[in-house]
């Protein structure tokens, strides 16, 4: 469901959530990004005294040879006591390495993508319920265009998100065309045309803004092309818009082609 | 391709005896799970590299096993499987971490093409954590 230009003329109040909720939201999403910074440092710094610990341990437990052991009533107690130590090191690191994990959950991850497979596979997903709505899905990509090095479930998560905005764009009878090319010598882009509602002028520069929705409240949290575009930046590349207002808009991704993919942060 | 393990999750039982059996035939260390429950139960025991996770599953549906699964085991690459896809499910999961959603029924060939590929990612990101725990 969208709201026509004129409507969003007339709600002004409806573009975007109420002052307070953006608060809380961005607030949020501040917390989980410092989260994130947070669990990374505090990985790294709990791993050089953990690594020092468990040498400690190891170390202790090859002092203690059984002959001196069993001269210890205890002599058991204290080996188990080692081991037990150790043990426990290991889960810490474990905890650790899911921390730096979680930091770096929005790190790319490169590897070799055939652009036309992902956007079919994408445009696949959405074509039964642009069906159901009438609108129409039409493929136009360019043949044998070389691998992009890039990271294929985030470029998976942007053509869903500007997938299901051209068919929510539309009410009615529509078109969505997705089409490839080769873009320049280094990059690749992927259009996606619909003939939906278009976009008011005044609203183009603010579509990428976090929250920034003209759908109603339930339908939409404003948060597709935010992500959508922080992703293609971290990929290298860019999303740019054209849109008319009633007759419908073109998203574009280029892509840069990254001949020597580096998975190196 | 040899040591590859791979889960799947699926109610239809038929399905699932099948695919295990294609796998297994292709050198695959592939295991079945009926349902949510199994699958996680599975992966406390076990290690896998993928997971292929039905989307429509009674108890557990698909998207609660993918994000526990992320949670508790984040290197583990999940494939979704949809027969009846929803936009909105397909932006959820792939916002839970999947890492590709596969509309049913899938080609064994595209199927194995996509294990593959999750494998190397899974690898990719171990080798990158490893580095940075090491630095
Ligand atoms: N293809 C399009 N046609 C017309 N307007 C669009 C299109 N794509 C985006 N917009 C406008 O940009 C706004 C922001 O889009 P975005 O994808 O970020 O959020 P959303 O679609 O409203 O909500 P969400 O994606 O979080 O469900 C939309 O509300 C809409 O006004
Ligand atoms: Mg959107």
């Amino acid at each position: 469901m969208h709201a026509s230009g004129r409507d969003m003329n007339q709600n002004p109040q409806q573009e975007q959530a109420p002052a307070w909720l953006e608060d809380d939201r961005l607030l949020q999403a501040h917390k989980l990004a410092a989260l994130g910074e947070l669990s990374a440092g505090l990985a790294h710094e709990i791993n050089n005294p953990l690594a020092v610990i468990r040498q400690e341990a190891e170390l202790l437990g090859e002092l203690l040879v059984p002959g001196i052991l069993e001269r210890f009533p205890d002599g058991q107690d204290i080996q188990d006591s080692l081991r037990e130590i150790i043990r426990q090191v290991d889960r810490c690191k474990s905890i650790t390495h899911n921390l730096l994990n979680y930091a770096r959950k929005n790190d790319p991850i490169i590897q070799a993508v055939d652009v036309n497979e992902i956007v079919e596979d994408m445009v696949r997903l959405v074509e039964k319920e642009a069906k159901c709505r009438n609108i129409l899905l039409t493929r136009d990509y360019q043949r044998d265009l070389p691998l992009v090095f890039t990271d294929a479930p985030q470029l998976r998560q942007v053509m869903l998100n500007l997938l299901n905005n051209a068919i929510q764009s539309i009410t009615g009878r529509g078109e969505v065309a997705v089409s490839t090319r080769r873009g320049g010598p280094s990059n690749l882009e992927v259009r996606i045309r619909d003939t939906g509602c278009g976009i008011a002028p005044e609203y183009l520069e603010r579509i990428f803004d976090p929250f920034f929705t003209t759908k109603s409240p339930g339908q939409g949290t404003g948060l597709g092309l935010s992500i959508s575009q922080k992703i293609v930046a971290r990929l290298g590349g860019t999303i740019r818009v054209q849109s008319a207002l009633g007759q419908g808009s073109t998203f574009t991704v280029t892509l840069p082609i990254n001949e020597t993919g580096s998975n190196h942060a | 391709m040899s040591d590859i393990r791979v889960l799947i999750v699926d109610d239809e039982v038929d399905f699932l005896e099948t695919i295990v059996k294609r796998l297994q035939d292709r050198g695959f260390i592939a295991k079945g799970a009926e349902n949510g429950e199994q699958a996680l139960d599975y992966l406390q025991h076990n290690t896998v590299d993928t997971v292929i996770l039905d989307v429509k599953m009674p108890g557990m549906d698909g998207l609660q096993v993918l994000q526990t699964i992320k949670l508790r085991w984040p290197l583990v690459e999940v494939i979704m499987l949809t027969g009846h896809a929803s936009v909105e499910s397909g932006i959820q999961g792939m916002q839970l971490g999947a890492f590709d959603y596969v509309m049913k029924p899938a080609r064994l060939d595209d199927l194995l093409q996509k294990i593959r590929q999750a494998v190397e990612r899974k690898k990719l990101q171990e080798e990158k954590i490893h580095r940075a725990q090491n630095q």
